[in-house]
């Protein structure tokens, strides 16, 4: 028996067979052929002898129906397993005892496994190997190399493919052309060197990603749930450094370049409150010039009011566009399919993270899991008793009570910010008292802005004890809903004092007085972050193992932590406009928050206990990244822009109505230059047009309707599916009671018994004659009963016992009917065929009746 | 590169990735790690494909792999003789496999034959009593973890076939995103 690789079975298909469809499609070709040429490569044979492991794989793809009776299956199973077997998880174990070789070459053909020797299947592999061989040549490199990759081969076969996928290539090439052989040999040599080359700039690339073997590190001790905090903040960072590119290259560098002197003094308390010294720096709009910048003479000018807008508009699109597609991409990846697994079935095969290495983690985790299987089954016992009226009342009463509080709470912290913050800015109108009083006045609005953000989330947990919820995952998403609506209208309140408040008061220079607030608001925001990571976390581990030992080591908290890295992400976005270098800040503090989280999270913190679906999580952090956040900036930054007026003496706009009015402005200039009439075109046909944006969000709503019923339809396709599959099981069911009936009838023919005994002498080491017979049966609809073949004895004594059934030969090969290629799945046509033996085996018994009836 | 070419040729270097999903350089210091797990029988040398094969208890030794409840099983999935000896070409295709790089559905293809215990190409009642005990080490009691597996099946067997076929198991971590991320 020679173990060849197996060849028959690189399907094209079969790594993209995800969908049922495509399974299906492939059983039912599969059927077909069997029926094309029932005689020459019957599959049970084709299949045998290859190394199993491909094979094994994509037949449970195709047609998942080895053995279909239930206690047959028990039966088996539990005698494969009690089997004390030398090699049980091997694809190449065969008892020796049994090569099954001899036996096919003498098995009648006109058996169910048919058998013409290797060569049939030699050639259907050949076959099937130059198809894909010609497919992947016919792909793109990169296509190539994808599919290739895809393939659930092993190394070796791969490589084989591979190396004829190339020769086939060279050989076309060269009989394309082969004058010029020398030059494709030359091109080759170069698509060649191009590819190393990309591959080496890849590797560059991923060398330059931050932090990669430290987030492997955290992902190995603590899964993938707290790794998703630090993906989430390696990605803001990602964010801010382009943002502070984009600015410092075209807004502070020509600044730089005009700047004038600056002669405030430089005391040390700036960093903290962003004011004095820094008034007077590129850090404020108030700093920038509204004139144009040439350096040389009669060379074209640099405009700074264009540069400005035009910075941190295209930044803005940027941003939009990048957050749309990962927020797209996220979806589709992770909520393609919302009807999700609840029960116990994705808990047991889909929950374990293969990430982990620690050992800690491991048998942290393995507890965790065994209570929650526990709790699960608990609670499966108790979901039974229904709530009764007035138990349902209770609970309502209590969530409607805690949601009243939560937004009560929600509502008295935002009158409280506002009061305060019209309060600051009176005093610092007055401006009264010394320089040091003013600057530590202006501190007191960010920090108790950051204590109501830091505290309120903690009230919030406390109501989650009152409210029991069902679900864990219910909690989840009503503690985030909470602490968003918090930090939301906390900042919404605080755009209202800008916008409404200072922007209107009498101050020299609003914008840089916004700038201002948002720097202090972020700076301080920072250390009670760093305050937060060491007295939630550290202190709290102190008294968890020191002092009180119930209490334990602290979890880390990814929804507190992750909402407010949103919340200062939306501050600085905020900000950008009314201080462009606010991404530099941001930068460097959530490079310390990295490192400050890690250590803390390293020497203070266990991974926490409950379920955490970190993909759909960070689906939600993405959106709740872009709804809230990121599309109130854009209002509050469009507010700016088109309705508020600049201040007079400061900024680059100062003078200006509007902020926008340097556009219409620049416009204007543009329309005595011809050559630019395009631009000038646009601005009034697109930009300013009524009719263009109408007519664009009716476009974008009839698309949007258009794939709302494609999604509608989806959704019926996939519920027919569903109920079709399962009906096909229930065939399958019913196919195999009728051929249980079928070889109940015809077992008392008395040259079948004698065969059947001589069966059994062959195979009574391993199994009972009757239960073979079952399985002679099971197996012969679906001949990729691969496991049983490899699982020796039974499969090997299979042929000779087949051979005396001539009568059920009869339906299978050689049927002029059933060589037509069947468009209708296998089953079915199983089923036919299962029925008409029936008839023809009941015939024949009457047959026999009258001869003895005439005898 | 002069200390490159002497472990593999530029041919093989091109063709490991071509076929995984590494660079060279990932190439080469898997290869290390093959050869620091056992520097007597695994040559420096690799540009004539020598057929040499680690055993499996070398293997599950790696840190990588050492805690993992499943390692044999992985590492037995992923040997050629389904023993558990790995080639190098076995241990890189291993790697390639469970690497971020790797797409789901392959990484299904993998998960499925590490939870079918006894290859029978079907994840059935057994196997998954086995799963359970290597995800809770063994805290549950029998009757619980049968109550467990029965419930799985009743969940994901759709063809009602009393085990979970690749199918079964494909739709089902379809509506699990978290699964092998």
């Amino acid at each position: 028996m020679s173990y060849h690789y197996n060849e028959a079975f690189e399907n094209p298909d079969y790594h993209n067979s995800e969908t049922l469809e495509s399974g299906r499609r492939k059983a039912s070709q599969m059927n077909s052929m069997f029926r094309q040429n029932p005689y020459d490569s019957s599959p049970y044979d084709s299949y045998t002898d290859h190394d199993g492991r491909e094979q094994r794989q994509s037949y449970s793809v195709d047609i998942p129906m080895a053995t279909m009776q239930p206690g047959l299956e028990v039966s088996q199973s539990a005698k494969r397993w009690g089997t004390p077997n030398a090699n049980p998880y091997g694809n190449t174990h065969i008892n020796h005892s049994f090569e099954y070789e001899p036996e096919f070459t003498y098995t009648p053909p006109s058996t169910l496994s048919t058998v013409d020797g290797p060569f049939a299947r030699r050639s259907s592999d050949a076959s099937e190997e130059e198809k894909i061989i010609r497919n992947l040549a016919s792909m793109t490199t990169r296509e190539r190399i994808k599919a290739i990759q895809k393939m659930p081969k092993t190394m070796k076969e791969k490589r084989e493919i591979r190396n004829k996928v190339l020769m086939e290539k060279t050989r076309k090439s060269v009989s394309y052309s082969t004058e010029i052989h020398c030059c494709t040999q030359c091109m080759y040599k170069i698509a060649l060197s191009y590819r190393r080359f990309r591959n080496g700039l890849s590797e560059l690339f991923q060398s330059l990603q931050l932090w990669q073997k430290t987030l492997k590190i955290i992902g190995g001790k603590f899964g993938t749930s707290v790794l998703s905090y630090f993906v989430f903040l390696t990605w803001l960072l990602t964010f801010n450094i382009f943002s502070f590119l984009v600015n410092f290259s075209f807004v502070t560098i020509p600044q730089f370049i005009a700047a004038g002197s600056n002669n405030l003094s430089f005391t040390g308390l700036e960093l903290l409150t962003g004011a004095g010294y820094f008034q007077q720096t590129v850090l404020y709009y108030g700093f920038y010039t509204n004139s144009t910048i040439t350096k040389i003479e009669n060379s074209t000018s640099y405009d700074m009011q264009l540069a400005y807008i035009f910075t941190i508009g295209i930044y803005f699109v940027i941003c939009f566009f990048s957050l749309v597609y990962s927020m797209a991409k996220s979806f589709r990846n992770n909520f393609v399919n919302p009807q999700t697994y609840s029960g116990n079935a994705g808990k047991l095969l889909c929950i374990w993270d293969f990430n982990i290495t620690n050992e800690k983690a491991v048998r942290l985790k393995q507890k965790n899991l065994s209570t929650q299987i526990k709790e699960a089954l608990s609670e499966g016992k108790s979901e039974d008793l229904n709530l009764s009226l007035k138990q349902r009342m209770v609970h309502i009463a209590i969530h409607l009570a805690a949601w009243i509080f939560s937004l009560g709470t929600t509502a008295v912290c935002c009158t409280c910010v506002y009061y305060l913050s019209i309060n600051n800015l009176k005093l610092f109108m007055k401006g009264d008292g010394t320089e040091l009083e003013n600057q530590a006045a202006t501190l007191v609005l960010p920090i108790v802005v950051s204590l109501l953000n830091l505290l309120t989330p903690f009230v919030f947990s406390l109501l989650e004890l009152l409210e029991k919820f069902q679900y864990p995952r219910n909690q989840i998403y009503v503690t985030i809903t909470r602490n968003v609506i918090l930090k939301m209208s906390i900042i919404g309140i605080l755009c209202y004092y800008w916008l409404n408040i200072v922007a209107t008061s009498a101050t020299e220079c609003w914008e840089t007085l916004v700038g201002q607030d948002i720097y202090r608001l972020v700076v301080v925001d920072f250390l009670f972050c760093l305050l937060g990571s060491f007295f939630g976390e550290f202190i709290r581990r102190i008294i968890g193992t020191k002092c009180l030992k119930n209490l334990g080591v602290p979890e880390f908290d990814i929804a507190r932590n992750v909402l407010g890295l949103i919340y200062v992400q939306t501050l600085t976005w905020i900000g950008i406009f009314f201080s462009p270098l606010l991404p530099a800040i941001q930068i460097i503090f959530f490079f310390i928050i990295f490192y400050v989280k890690k250590v803390s999270l390293m020497m203070n913190c266990q991974p926490p206990r409950k379920v955490w679906r970190a993909s759909q999580m960070t689906t939600l952090f993405i959106f709740l990244l872009f709804f809230p956040s990121f599309t109130g900036v854009l209002s509050v930054v469009a507010i700016t822009i088109w309705r508020l007026n600049p201040s007079e003496k400061c900024g680059p706009f100062r003078g200006l109505s509007s902020i926008f009015d340097a556009v219409s402005r620049w416009i204007d200039v543009l329309t005595n230059y011809p050559r630019s009439a395009w631009v000038v075109w646009i601005y009034h046909n697109l930009i300013e047009s009524v009719h263009f944006f109408f007519i664009l969000t009716v476009i974008i709503i009839i698309i949007t309707y258009l794939y709302w019923q494609i999604i509608e339809g989806r959704k019926i396709m996939v519920r027919l599916l569903h109920e079709q599959i399962i009906n096909e099981g229930k065939d399958k069911m019913f196919l195999l009671e009728k051929l249980r009936a079928l070889q109940a009838s015809t077992r008392d023919t008395p040259a079948r018994k004698g065969a059947s005994q001589q069966f059994s002498t062959t195979s009574s080491l391993y199994q009972p004659p009757g239960q073979l017979d079952q399985q002679r049966h099971l197996s012969m609809p679906n001949y990729l009963e691969r496991p049983l073949e490899k699982n020796k004895s039974s499969f090997s004594a299979k042929p000779p016992y087949t051979a005396d059934f001539p009568e059920t030969s009869g339906f299978l090969p050689g049927d002029p009917q059933r060589q037509q290629p069947s468009t209708k799945p296998g089953v079915s046509e199983a089923l036919a065929l299962a029925m008409r033996a029936r008839q023809q085996a009941e015939r024949e018994m009457e047959d026999e009746d009258e001869e003895d009836f005439r005898s | 590169m002069g200390n490159k070419q002497t472990i593999f040729t530029d041919e093989q270097l091109d063709a490991y990735q071509d076929c995984t999903f590494f660079t060279r350089k990932e190439i080469l210091r898997l290869h290390g790690r093959y050869h620091e797990m056992a520097p007597n029988v695994v040559p420096m040398d690799y540009t004539k494909d020598p057929d040499v094969k680690l055993p499996m208890q070398l293997i599950i030794n790696m840190p990588e792999l050492k805690e993992n409840p499943f390692r044999e099983r992985i590492v037995e999935s992923f040997s050629e003789d389904g023993e558990g000896n790995l080639s190098f070409n076995d241990f890189v295709d291993m790697f390639s496999v469970l690497s971020e790089m790797a797409p789901r559905e392959l990484k299904a293809i993998y998960a499925f034959k590490i939870y079918d215990f006894n290859t029978d190409n079907f994840i059935c009642k057994a196997d998954l009593e086995n799963t359970l005990n290597k995800l809770t080490r063994e805290e549950l009691t029998a009757e619980e973890s049968v109550l467990v597996c029965e419930k799985v099946i009743e969940e994901a067997d759709m063809d009602g076939d009393g085990k979970l076929g690749f199918s079964d198991f494909e739709n089902m971590i379809s509506k699990a995103p978290d699964f092998l991320r």
